[in-house]
């Protein structure tokens, strides 16, 4: 009985508690370290540095999705304008190029700068407006990709070669610059998450109604997440045309249901509160991981759509079943 | 004379036809701990929503130590030295007890976030001030017991309260007002007010000196507590002298018919329990928290199925498991559970509609639910519970929390049941509703059906019951007549002690 302990103070405790650890990012990066290692004993070729690139640049369009995605939906939000930014932010990547590294940042500020803008649309729209967020965020969806597609009628286009060739190799020769954008983005996280901004971010998706009571400006923190969330889309946009070295403009829809499904396997609950930006990382990089796991044994590609469902399922019930374990012990 | 720490003139708040505030004025002087006192709906909760910055007023104004106040946020109120404990606590579970105590801006750095050790150590520097020495502030506020958790929220307040506190029933939680009274009186000392809100009247004479009295959303006075009995404070509550709270109990005739019979029942944590209502008696069921009344009042209003046992209704085997058989079987159970909020009540239908739920079929023409019909059949017994009938067309989440559970009662009564079983009906509610209630459930069984209620308040019990059954461990421990019934029989045999037992002890 919780009761037993009234009197004594709870001493601090170094280590974190089981249901600490579950609800982090470790039970994804268990998974991905698991398949990661089926699939090199499988496929040992894996393992040269041209697979690690190819795996990781595939892989890391979908990962920047995710994180973004992460921002809205730990809030209590969602974002459907995920497809629309990162067609936009491709088609225009790929129809104004700037040759040169310099080049490359002034394509990273336009898609940036584009995602933003969207994004506070959206969160202007959410969190002022208070209109409901599937509504706002189709309806951004729609736009963008209508823009995108005034942009390049067909996929078409050029990607600068410094985009297409150096931002997909590797530093020193031996570590995926995706890596490296993907560790950049963990670390951000890590320290966000300590930031007022990111308290305020778990709180309101924890209890809105506390927050506010809490002193939190509830509708600044929304309209924040958004303009996070649309800063990555533009971002995967980015990668995504210079994996592609093209533009397409319906490159982003994909993307839709993967970011979602990458954010729940990441275990990142929908109703907001808990999760985090590290997991949906590692939930992206495992649901493209599987597809080639499925591949290399030998798998048939109509089979891969099942089965990640099938896996999503699972980890949405593995989490549930740990909320369920961990809040029956609060109330004895 | 004192001075002036909080000034309100007419302040007066409507939310859409409902007028929740209307003129209310009152003073708070320096180091006064001054008491809000009203029914449900009263207007108490908008005051403070006011007085803290979640709402703003539509009209009127107020002046805090000379200076115009009118904060449009909770942290504007808090700039100006108010700071408000709410009665639904405003913590957020998956944070540490220091992060937040220090929200919304648990880090104090601006370019590079506080260190989670440094935070825990300011926020442990709160924790001694207040003299909390058995909460740490690493501890995760969804661990706490929900004492713990309203502690906590109190200290918050206090911590940030410069010029004026406020206490939304504080002690709702709290088994001991010992430390709040301490740390209140440690806060006056230093000139700062308290406005202190509660429906305990005892705790208020100990520790307020003056108290306003809202009726209806209005001022009705200000007064000094030690020149006013508890009897002039519910007259000027109620607006009318308050009569007896409890009339002439009811008994049973000893011939009458039996309406639920209930043998062998296994339940959750109930074990082979017999029971048996009549008609025209209300009966009573004591017990301490979580000796399986819940277990019993659902499966008797249907809501989870018995593992074991019969329930004969009306003479028929129930076959019950879902709430709408239960209903359906034989003459009907209706049952009104205990979290209103979460199990009872749709908060977007009107008080209306949510009434005539369960005869959706007699407000309808050709399966179309007409608004009109439904306000018909809906009024009748609104009018059982003392209802106000423009309450009708209100949706229910703008109630009141005691104007709730004359809706829920509504819908228990419309359906016809021959039995009702109330878990704690008047828990939580004012003065006014617990006689509107006391008043339908004794005109209820007169009509020859009955009732069974638990009470969390002995003395309820005692005035209201036919007779009180007592639940200890799962099972029927006691059945005390009328004529024995006293609470401190009650208390004993809820602990566990049989007659002969309390004798020896």
């Amino acid at each position: 009985m919780a009761s037993i302990e009234v009197n004594t103070p709870r001493q601090s405790r170094g280590l974190p508690t089981v249901r600490q650890i579950v609800e982090s990012a470790f039970p994804i990066i268990v998974i991905y370290v698991v398949m990661a290692t089926i699939y090199s004993v499988v496929q040992p070729s894996a393992l040269s540095l041209y697979s690690i690139e190819s795996l990781f640049n595939n892989s890391l369009p979908l990962m920047l999705a995710a994180a973004g995605a992460t921002f809205v939906i730990l809030q209590g939000g969602f974002d459907l304008s995920v497809a629309g930014i990162i067609s936009l932010a491709n088609v225009v990547v790929a129809v104004a190029p700037v040759e040169g590294p310099l080049g490359a940042v002034a394509n990273l500020a336009m898609v940036i700068a584009i995602g933003l803008l969207v994004g506070a649309v959206n969160g202007y729209v959410v969190a002022y407006l208070r209109i409901q967020a599937i509504a706002a965020t189709l309806a951004t969806m729609i736009i963008c990709k209508g823009v995108a597609l005034l942009i390049l009628g067909a996929p078409g286009g050029y990607v600068s070669d410094f985009m297409a060739y150096e931002l997909t190799a590797s530093i020193f020769g031996a570590v995926p610059i995706a890596v490296v954008i993907a560790v950049a983005v963990m670390v951000f996280w890590s320290v966000f998450r300590t930031t007022n901004s990111g308290r305020s971010l778990l709180a309101v998706g924890q209890d809105e109604n506390a927050a506010a009571l809490s002193g939190i400006d509830v509708a600044r923190t929304r309209f924040a997440s958004f303009l996070w969330a649309g800063a990555f889309y533009g971002a995967a946009g980015y990668m995504l045309a210079a994996q592609t070295a093209t533009g397409n403009p319906n490159g982003g829809d994909p993307f839709l249901l993967l970011t979602f499904a990458a954010v729940a396997l990441g275990g990142t609950a929908f109703g907001g509160g808990r999760g985090g930006v590290t997991a949906s990382l590692f939930g992206a990089a495992t649901l493209m991981l599987m597809q080639k796991v499925l591949f290399a044994v030998g798998v048939s590609s109509f089979y891969t759509g099942v089965i990640q469902g099938a896996i999503m399922i699972l980890a949405v019930l593995f989490s549930a079943f740990v909320q369920a374990v961990t809040s029956r012990r609060n109330s004895l | 004379m004192r001075a002036r720490v909080l000034q309100a003139n007419a302040l007066s708040k409507r939310y859409g036809a409902t007028v929740a505030l209307s003129d209310v004025s009152l003073t708070i002087t320096q180091g006064e701990v001054h008491a809000i006192l009203g029914e449900n709906g009263a207007g108490k909760s908008t005051l403070v929503k006011i007085l803290s910055g979640v709402v703003r007023a539509n009209s009127g104004g107020m002046s805090l130590a000379g200076e115009p106040y009118n904060p449009h946020s909770i942290s504007k109120a808090r700039a100006q030295g108010v700071a408000t404990a709410f009665q639904e606590l405003s913590l957020i579970p998956n944070l540490t007890v220091g992060e937040n105590l220090l929200l919304p801006n648990a880090s104090a750095r601006t370019f590079w976030p506080e260190s989670k050790s440094s935070i825990l150590r300011r926020a442990a520097e709160v924790l001694r001030e207040w003299q909390i020495t058995d909460i740490a502030p690493d501890a995760i506020v969804e661990d706490l017991s929900l004492a713990e958790r309203q502690r906590i929220e109190i200290t918050r307040a206090l911590s940030h309260a410069s010029r004026l506190l406020i206490l939304d029933e504080p002690t709702a939680a709290l088994p001991d007002p010992g430390w709040l009274f301490q740390q209140i009186r440690r806060l006056t000392a230093r000139g700062v007010a308290v406005m202190y809100i509660s429906h305990r009247l005892g705790e208020v004479r100990e520790i307020c000196e003056r108290a306003t009295v809202l009726r209806n959303g209005k001022t009705i006075d200000t007064v000094d507590l030690s020149g006013v009995d508890d009897d002039g404070i519910f007259a000027m509550m109620v607006g009318r002298s308050p009569e007896s709270a409890f009339a002439e109990p009811v008994v049973a005739r000893p011939d009458a018919d039996i309406i639920v019979d209930v043998r062998n029942l296994n339940v959750g944590k109930v074990r082979s329990l017999d029971l048996s209502l009549k008609a025209g008696e209300i009966v009573g069921l004591a017990a301490l928290e979580g000796q399986g009344q819940q277990d019993l009042f659902r499966a008797l209003g249907g809501a989870v199925k018995p593992s074991d046992g019969k329930i004969m209704v009306g003479g028929q085997a129930a076959a019950l498991g879902s709430p709408r058989r239960a209903l359906r079987a034989g003459s009907g159970i209706a049952f009104v559970p205990e979290e209103r909020k979460t199990e009872g009540i749709f908060v977007n239908l009107t008080a209306a509609s949510n009434i005539a739920l369960p005869k959706i079929g007699r407000a309808s023409h050709a399966g179309i639910v007409y608004a009109g019909l439904e306000k018909k059949v809906s009024a009748e017994a609104a009018s059982k519970v003392a209802l106000s009938p423009r309450y009708l067309g209100f949706n229910v989440g703008s109630l009141s929390g005691g104007n709730q559970q004359k809706v829920l009662l509504a819908r228990a009564l419309i359906t016809g049941a021959k039995c009702l079983v109330l878990f704690d009906p008047a828990r939580g509610v004012d003065v006014g509703t617990k006689q509107s209630i006391y008043a339908m459930m004794r005109d209820y069984v007169a009509g020859g059906r009955t009732i069974l209620f638990y009470s969390s308040e002995l003395s309820e019990l005692v005035h209201l019951s036919s007779r009180c059954l007592v639940m200890y461990g799962g099972r029927i421990v006691a059945d005390v007549p009328r004529a024995e019934l006293t609470e401190e029989r009650l208390l004993a045999a809820a602990h566990g002690h049989s007659q002969e037992m309390k004798v020896a002890v």
